[in-house]
């Protein structure tokens, strides 16, 4: 049950991720260099928490 | 006097094949890339010209005669351009139009695959008895076959990149247009400049990030398997590690900062 829990929010959390790097391109598209480069590393950082649960999802699989 | 069998006999066969197969590509690799480009420009009029022209068969020559993997596979290619070093017009862009470009590109890649393949085939002599080996009935391991298409990718890698380079370099419309643009009066040093930069920066993201991992993907590598042991170790640990508190501390910030920011 954890695991498929663990699972479920990587995937969200990666896939969230996606919507800041695409919100980040809109910030540059206007041209707020500096709100486009906190959006980046907030994606960056829900990429690296997503990537720590799916590691978790694989040890409760184990 | 002494006698040869059949099974030496084959061996030269063989072995005279592959010496003419690498002279054959060496040689119309030399007249596309030095004969005809010499002959067109103009430039292989006086004595010194035609010595360095020479040069590159003096060197496939001795390449085959030695039968050296080195001089055919570096020493000749390399030669090649001292003729064409001597007498930039040579390697002119109009000398060297797109169907031209791509006959001696095609040249090139078959020299260089040609060499290396038929002056490593060397036909063993034939058993005297056979026994298969009990490994050779089971199927080719995975990761044998994983490091055979990676072989493969490289050696595709190795020839398409920098020819896709050097292409739009030399005859991109838009390219070519923005150059002269931009460096009016100095376009075919500049883009000599640029051809050269394509090549190194080609050589080092292939030494870096492509032979540069596979080096490290040996088997036996003692780093290697440390580091690969710490890392089934950690990825072991049913709890989260400081990198998930991190991120999500940096997250939580971060859009307070962006909602500060937005705030005033």
């Amino acid at each position: 049950m954890r695991r498929y829990f663990f699972e479920t929010l990587a995937v969200l959390l990666m896939g969230g991720s996606i919507v800041f790097f695409v919100e980040c391109i809109h910030y540059l598209a206007r041209r707020e260099y500096v709100g486009a480069i906190i959006v980046m590393f907030i994606g960056l950082a829900v990429i690296s928490v997503g990537r720590e649960m799916a590691r978790l999802a694989l040890v409760q699989k184990d | 006097m002494e006698v040869l069998g059949p099974a030496d006999a084959s061996l030269g066969r063989w072995r005279t094949f592959a010496d003419a197969v690498a002279l054959a590509l060496g040689a119309n690799l030399w007249v596309a890339l030095v004969l005809l480009p010499g002959l067109v420009s103009g430039v292989l009029h006086s004595g010194p010209a035609q010595l360095t022209a020479v040069l590159p068969l003096v060197v496939l020559g001795i390449g085959v005669w030695r039968r050296s993997d080195l001089i055919l596979l570096f020493g000749f290619p390399s030669a090649l351009l001292v003729p064409v070093a001597f007498a930039p017009g040579m390697a002119n862009v109009h000398v060297y139009g797109p169907i031209r470009f791509a006959i001696v590109a095609v040249g090139l890649v078959g020299y260089l695959l040609g060499a290396s393949v038929f002056t490593s085939f060397r036909e063993p002599p034939p058993p005297l008895a056979e026994r298969p080996l009990t490994s050779a009935t089971r199927p080719m391991a995975s990761r044998w076959r994983r490091r055979f298409r990676i072989y493969a990718a490289l050696t595709a890698m190795s020839a398409v990149f920098p020819l896709i380079l050097l292409y739009t370099i030399n005859f991109d419309g838009e390219v070519r247009e923005l150059i002269k643009l931009k460096y009016s009066g100095r376009v075919a040093a500049f883009t000599t400049v640029l051809n050269l930069g394509a090549i190194g920066f080609w050589v080092a993201i292939y030494a870096g990030f492509f032979l540069g991992v596979l080096r490290r993907h040996r088997t036996g590598d003692r780093d290697l398997m440390t580091s690969l042991e710490k890392l089934r170790q950690s990825s072991k640990r049913a709890r989260p590690r400081p990198q998930f508190y991190l991120g999500v501390a940096l997250a939580l910030g971060l859009m307070l900062a962006l909602l500060l920011m937005r705030g005033r």
